[in-house]
């Protein structure tokens, strides 16, 4: 395997490191100085994720406020060093409790170090799944030696764990509830065109999992995608039920997912790692069901005044909302102000980010909302350029709706004690670049 | 300040300065940016006090580097607001926001001059500060009669008078004329009187300025600078307050003498002797001391004082004077001072005959030769340069080229080429030349341009004696490992043509020479393995009797070389294949290369050029320039044996035999039947001397050059292209003694199209042209300058303009002194359109030669338009609105320079003529627009349409609308006359096309680039 990284730095936004941790010695201390003085200090920062300065490849990525930079001087497997920062940061997360920025760096110095050494070895990554991890790394005190009670659990075997045939699972967990939750998260693309035809659509959704399952307990998940469903079928020779199936494009799965029975049944079988994990992701790109429409028309009266209306329609079940809609229609720099009508919500303009900003707390179904607002632009010394008119862009969560229309058929759970289980299961359709051009 | 009561402000700032990163910074401030253009849109409730504190934000934003593009105008009507924090705000804004180019300053320029002639002296303070900042040309012609009554009134205090003469100083230099010279003079001369130092401080500005432009007018002032010399340096008689570091006002000190340098010399005795005591003070009185800052400032004063004691050629006593202490200064360890000692050594060098002084401390020029600090030994190695004779030379280049095998690589290349110039100026042998020269390639071959090496061959040709010595040498350098290209090149030619010479020494028979040049083949670059070419053929050529084992291995690479990928080398191994093979004529064909003429050195002219580039126009820079000239002048006297004139440059010594041989030749490739008629022979003689000359011919006219290398095709028959290239040349009387060295048509031609550049040179003048055209009006400067160290007598120019236009030329001087550049503005007003040409008749005496030209002046049609472009519904309109003769003429023109629609495209616009484009549907037609401006028709609007065939692009049809038929006809007939003949492409073409003739086989004749490249290096030289 490739070298992944020479060196990790962790910099805040002014370009300090908070940490850092040198895995190889083919790069200095101070590589760092270049990163900060070639690309944070200058505008090529957010350009390019991968920049080479002085025969070193600096490889960085933004969390919050903190900028994560690899540094490597061979040739290095990037793809394989993005992973590895996103799981590591992953990793962070899970260890600080969900938050990972500057604060939760200072605050969790010595573990985020005793991590770093654990997770990557002479520039080659290891082992960074948080369940196994937090077997052996803790956030417990250590006990004593003399300490005169004897400890009640026994040492996890970490080494039986890690090469063990069901790797990322414990043995001997008990629940007294036995419980599955199951959501759907999509999130729609789309670029529209202003006469309303679809450009550019696509939607990227995956299937997260949490399990409080005890033993060993074998899963088995149906969806209502083609290729399962014709399988199915097929095995039980009778024709395809009628009704819709989706075809998955660029299905990923966790490794917990035995493969070779996908690919000989089509059947989603698993032995689920405890606690929260991304069972699978996937990708739709053909009958895509849009959640919204928007229709605006934006009119420049002359240099100073512009009329814009906006008109936004919710195509899904009128049973079910939408929450967080967010319409951003953009406007000139030089607007000088705005002022508004809306059927429902609030609009307001915003200067920073030079658009107007609709919010609308809750949406049903099956209905439509209007925002009509006149903006009156101040002249500029400033040669007259034409404006660009980016588009509108629109944010919203839509819960119990998929885009794909992905629906679970079926989730089967079998343990040799033969418990009982609760399944819980939850569909969401958040909007990714949701862009409608003006 | 005010700011403190402005919490909205003090916040906004502490909240930027809050801010953890950038982008929280830009967030706050686009935000802020969004507050302001609210509050600004809604004018109404803006009290003066929130306008105010928003401009100040404004400016605090623009002060972060953020782009503020509206707002100007709040800005400015604070000016006239009528208390004094407003007035500050607006004032100070304006002046950082907003620069001269802005319009909409001039409706600042009435408040701003009821402020100056107001009674309100901070008032006052702010709009003079504000005008000598960012006052343009308007302001110049509205508010220099206002300010230069504050600057003269004994009524203003002096902190007015000194803002007063700053803002005159920038309004002189934005327009000369407001400043009336003679009226001038005496007030200037009052003005020096001044008691108040910070008054005269900001005068002398002024005065520096006002000299420098008109240095006669202004005589009965120099006392006056002597006396505030002596105020100062003598007498410090001065406030406490002006003294810096002890030392009387450096400032004024330092104009003061910068001033007195404008003046050519100090003729009034006693004058000359106060300024010589005060001179001789400063001299004495500086030292290096501890206190930077102190040596700072009586360090300039020394340096400027050392500029004025060059500038007057004071007595050698002084300059020796000047010299040791400036031996003090670079035997200082402080490295600035090290620097400037080295540096203003190297300028008295230039202008005085202090030499022999300089020389006792050359050893310590040396010594800072190898200083760790680049710049200094960059000074050390000009001084050297510069005081490098006879005597001297040989120790210098000898330390040169110790110094250059450890010398950065950085300073290589210049170090070679010195060195190379001064072996070449100052040897005392030839023989020391050449060795000095092979010493240098084999050193730093990678530095040495090729014109050092072109330059040992023409002396090694020129000298016969040398020759032997040449060859013995360049033998030597082959037997040497790692031989470096440019050393194989010069060897090989050298070896090739005086190879016999070394006939009787050992291990130097043909055979042997072959062979050691042959080892290198492999190794050498396309370019070299010519040489070697031409090389092996003369070693062929020379051995007598032949030697069938050496013709053998020759001819076996000549025929390798035969389909080699170059085409030059593929040339000329299938020349010298089929010449070597004719036995006894092939004597006379590769006959020893003539006698070079003698002209410039081509690495003296580089120098030379270098200089000019990098020249300040200073009194001082001038007299230097002068000085190296002359210099170049008398070393260039070389005694020659015989040397040859210009125009049969490059010619092979062709006997009577030659001929026959040539056209025994031409009817052998007849024979075989190809309808070539180039000769051989003549082609290997252009193609060497392409090698050799090429470069160096820099000199005489190109034509010529030209049209005598066309000479030499066989038959010899004059070409009529050449000579109607330098027919084209003048319009008038051809009786000149003195031929113009650029295209008269061409350069013409160019500037119809342009708006700047040369429109004449001959080896005595060039005439440069710059123009500028608003509406209807051009104003047009001509720049004369003397090429040479003497003064052009009787200048005149004359305009001839036509009807149509009305031209006002300013007066020209009688006298254009040397190397001095004159400069004509020229009216020009149009009165209708019309396609007649304005003519200049000039003329001027060089010495006994009386030279006169008459040139057609580049104010043609096409000048007085403006492209625009017109939405598709309003060209329609108009379109149709024309309908018509005499309104809307069509014509089909046939004959046309066949040329692609982007081509045409572009040519309409380098013709001002604004192509629409999507205008036509069809997209083979072409549509523009344009606006014509005259007296009588005022703007007009032109529309232009051309219907071109695909199939057949020699013809079109054009459309031409206008509201004007005169206009109409000559807009149309002008365009013809482009379409048709393409002036840019066409003289270019006849230029070009008796260069392939002449020398086919060299693509790019190096001759014809250098010709033209020339003048327009001269000129931004000059300008």
């Amino acid at each position: 395997m490739p070298v992944a990284a020479s060196a990790i730095y962790f910099l805040n936004l002014r370009g300090d490191v908070l940490i850092n941790r040198l895995y190889r010695d083919d790069v200095g201390g101070n590589m760092v100085d270049a990163f900060r003085m070639h690309i944070m200090q200058t505008k090529e920062l957010g350009t390019c994720p991968v920049r080479q300065i002085g025969g070193c490849s600096f490889l960085y990525m933004r969390i919050s406020n903190v900028y994560i930079v690899i540094v490597v001087s061979s040739n290095a497997n990037v793809a394989c060093a993005f992973k590895f920062v996103c799981e590591a940061v992953a990793l962070f997360k899970s260890y600080f409790g969900g938050a990972f920025d500057e604060d939760a760096i200072r605050n969790n110095f010595v573990l985020i170090y005793e991590l770093l050494d654990e997770i990557m070895d002479f520039g080659y990554p290891q082992n960074l799944s948080p369940e196994i991890l937090k077997l052996y790394i803790t956030q417990e005190g250590v006990r004593s030696p003399f300490s005169s009670k004897p400890s009640e659990k026994p040492v996890p075997n970490a080494t039986l764990q890690v090469t063990g045939a069901v790797g990322w699972r414990r043995e001997g967990l008990v629940y007294k509830k036995n419980e599955v939750f199951l959501d759907i998260v999509e999130s729609v693309n789309l670029l529209m065109s202003s006469k309303g035809s679809v450009l550019r659509c696509d939607v990227t959704g995956k299937i997260l999992m949490k399990c409080f399952l005890s033993g060993m307990p074998d899963l088995k998940l149906g969806l209502n995608d083609k290729i399962g469903l014709e399988k199915e079928s097929q095995l039980k020779s009778r024709p395809a039920k009628s009704g819709k199936t989706i075809e998955l494009d660029d299905v990923t799965f966790h490794q917990c997912v035995n493969l070779t029975r996908f690919n000989s049944e089509k059947t989603v079988s698993f032995v689920p790692p405890d606690g929260e994990f991304e069972l699978m992701k996937y990708r739709i790109t053909e009958g895509v069901n849009l959640p919204f429409r928007v229709l605006p028309t934006i009119k420049e009266l002359g240099r100073t005044r512009m009329e814009v209306n906006v008109k936004v329609k919710s195509v899904f079940g009128a049973k079910m909302f939408a929450l967080g809609v967010v319409v951003k229609v953009p406007v000139p720099k030089q607007t000088a102000k705005a002022s508004f009508q809306v059927t429902s919500g609030r609009a307001k303009y915003n200067a920073s980010i030079d658009c107007l900003v609709w919010k609308i707390r809750k949406f049903p179904g099956q209905t439509e909302a209007t925002m009509s607002a006149e903006v009156e632009l101040i002249s500029t010394m400033a040669e007259k350029k034409p404006w660009t008119r980016p588009p509108i862009q629109m944010e919203f969560q839509v819960p119990m709706f998929t885009a794909s229309g992905l629906r679970v058929r079926f989730l089967k759970v079998w343990e040799k004690s033969g418990y009982n289980t609760v399944e819980w299961v939850r569909y969401i359709t958040k909007a990714g670049s949701y862009e409608i051009r003006c | 300040m005010a700011l403190s009561g402005m919490r909205g402000l003090s916040v906004f700032i502490s909240d930027i300065r809050n801010c953890q990163n950038k982008e929280q910074e830009r967030l706050r401030v686009d935000k802020e940016l969004g507050n302001i253009r609210t509050r600004f849109k809604n004018e109404k409730g803006l009290t003066p006090y929130e306008k105010k504190k928003y401009v100040w934000k404004m400016l605090y934003i623009y002060m972060l580097g953020y782009d503020v593009d509206f707002g100007h105008m709040e800005a400015v009507s604070l000016i006239s607001a009528p208390k004094y924090p407003e007035k500050q705000v607006g004032y100070i804004v304006t002046s950082c926001l907003l620069n001269e180019n802005y319009d909409f300053l001039r409706m600042a320029i009435n408040t701003v001059r009821n402020d100056i002639i107001g009674r309100n002296e901070t008032f006052q303070c702010l709009a003079l500060t504000m005008v000598g900042n960012i006052g343009g040309k308007e302001f110049a012609e509205s508010l220099a009669p206002d300010v230069q009554k504050l600057l003269i009134s004994s009524s203003c205090r002096p902190l007015v008078r000194k803002k007063a003469a700053l803002c005159l100083l920038r309004l002189y230099r934005k327009n000369p004329d407001v400043v009336n010279v003679d009226g001038w003079s005496d007030r200037m001369s009052q003005l020096l009187d001044e008691r108040d130092l910070g008054v005269l401080t900001s005068v002398m500005s002024l005065f520096v300025a006002l000299v420098s432009n008109h240095t006669e007018a202004y005589w009965n002032c120099l006392p006056k600078c002597v006396k505030i010399l002596e105020r100062l340096a003598r007498n410090q008689d001065i406030l406490q307050e002006y003294t810096y570091y002890g030392i009387p006002s450096p400032w004024l000190q330092v104009k003061t003498m910068r001033a007195l340098q404008y003046f050519p010399t100090v003729e009034d005795p006693s004058t000359r002797r106060a300024l010589f005591e005060v001179l001789q003070r400063i001299l004495m009185g500086t030292d290096v001391v501890k206190n930077v800052n102190k040596n700072n400032a009586s360090h300039a004063v020394l340096f400027e004082a050392l500029a004025l004691v060059m500038h007057l050629d004071a007595e050698k006593e002084m300059m020796s004077q000047c010299v040791a202490l400036l031996g003090k200064f670079i035997a200082v360890r402080e490295p600035n001072i090290r620097y400037l000692g080295l540096e203003n050594m190297t300028r008295m060098l230039l202008v005085t005959d202090v030499q022999d002084i300089i020389k006792r401390h050359q050893a310590q020029i040396i010594t800072s030769l190898k200083d760790p600090d680049i710049s200094i030994r960059r000074r050390a190695l000009d001084l050297l340069y510069g005081m490098c004779d006879v005597t001297n030379a040989k120790d210098i280049v000898e330390e040169l080229l110790q110094y250059l095998s450890t010398a950065d690589f950085a300073m290589r290349e210049e170090l070679a080429l010195k060195a190379a110039i001064l072996a070449e100026k100052f040897a005392p042998d030839l023989s020391w030349y050449v060795d000095v020269i092979l010493q240098l390639i084999d050193k730093a071959g990678d530095f040495v341009s090729d014109d050092i090496w072109y330059r040992v061959v023409q002396f090694v040709t020129n000298n016969e004696d040398l020759q032997p010595y040449a060859a013995a040498k360049a033998r030597e350098y082959l037997d040497k490992p790692a031989l470096h290209e440019t050393m194989v090149k010069v060897s090989a030619y050298i070896l090739g043509e005086y190879s016999h010479l070394l006939a009787r020494r050992p291990s130097c028979s043909p055979k042997e020479i072959f062979a050691i040049i042959n080892e290198k083949l492999p190794t050498v670059s396309m370019p070299t393995v010519a040489i070697l070419l031409s090389t092996y053929a003369k070693i062929l050529m020379h051995t007598q009797p032949p030697d069938p084992e050496l013709q053998e291995q020759i001819w076996a690479i000549f025929k390798k070389y035969e389909s080699y990928i170059d085409v030059e080398i593929q040339q000329r191994a299938v020349e010298y294949f089929a010449l070597s093979r004719k036995g006894a004529a092939l004597m006379d064909v590769l006959a020893e290369m003539p006698k070079f003429p003698e002209r410039q050195s081509a690495l003296l002219k580089k120098a030379e050029d270098a200089e000019v580039d990098t020249a300040e126009q200073s009194a001082i820079k001038l007299r230097s320039q002068q000085q190296t000239s002359n210099a170049l002048v008398v070393t260039d006297q070389r005694p020659v044996n015989g040397s040859l004139p210009v125009n049969q440059l490059g010619l092979v010594r062709m006997p009577s035999q030659n001929m026959e041989a040539s056209s025994h030749d031409q009817g052998l490739t007849k024979e075989n039947g190809t309808v070539s008629t180039v000769d051989p022979a003549s082609t290997q003689s252009a193609d060497i001397l392409g090698d050799l000359l090429g470069p160096l011919a820099i000199e005489g006219p190109p034509a010529a050059a030209v049209s005598a290398e066309q000479n030499m095709v066989p038959g010899l028959e004059a070409t009529p292209d050449a000579a109607g290239a330098l027919a084209l040349a003048t319009v008038g009387d051809q009786s000149n003694s003195v031929q113009p060295i650029v295209n008269i048509a061409e350069r013409f031609h160019a500037l119809c199209l342009k708006d700047s550049g040369v429109l004449y040179e001959d080896p005595y003048i060039q005439i440069g042209i710059k123009a500028e055209w608003r509406a209807h009006h051009g104003r047009l400067v001509l720049f004369l300058g003397n090429k040479n160290t003497s003064p052009l007598m009787s200048v005149r120019a004359l305009i001839l303009p036509p009807t149509h236009l009305k031209m006002e030329l300013s007066l020209v001087p009688e006298t254009i002194p040397p190397r001095a550049q004159v400069q004509c503005p020229l009216e020009v007003m149009n009165l209708r359109a019309s396609r007649d040409v304005a003519v200049l008749d000039f003329s001027y005496k060089f010495g006994t030669a009386m030279a006169s030209v008459k040139l057609r002046l580049p104010a043609v049609l096409n000048k007085f338009l403006q492209p625009i472009s017109l939405p598709a519904e309003e060209f329609f309109l108009q379109w149709k609105a024309l309908s018509g003769p005499p309104l809307k003429l069509q014509e089909v023109v046939r004959g046309v320079k066949p040329m692609s629609l982007p081509e045409m495209a572009n040519l309409f616009a380098s013709l001002h003529l604004g192509v629409t484009p999507a205008l036509d549907t069809n997209p083979n037609n072409l549509v523009a627009c344009t606006t014509f401006y005259s007296e009588s028709t005022r703007a007009m609007l032109c529309l232009i349409r051309v219907e071109t065939d695909p199939s057949d692009r020699t013809q079109l049809r054009i459309t031409i609308a206008s509201g004007d038929p005169t206009l109409t006809f000559e807009l149309k007939e002008f365009i013809k006359e482009y379409l048709i003949m393409m002036p840019a492409s066409t003289p270019a073409a006849a230029a070009a096309a008796p260069a392939p003739a002449a020398a086919p086989l060299q693509p790019q004749s190096p001759i014809t680039p250098a010709g033209y490249n020339d003048p327009g290096a001269m000129l931004a030289g000059l300008l």
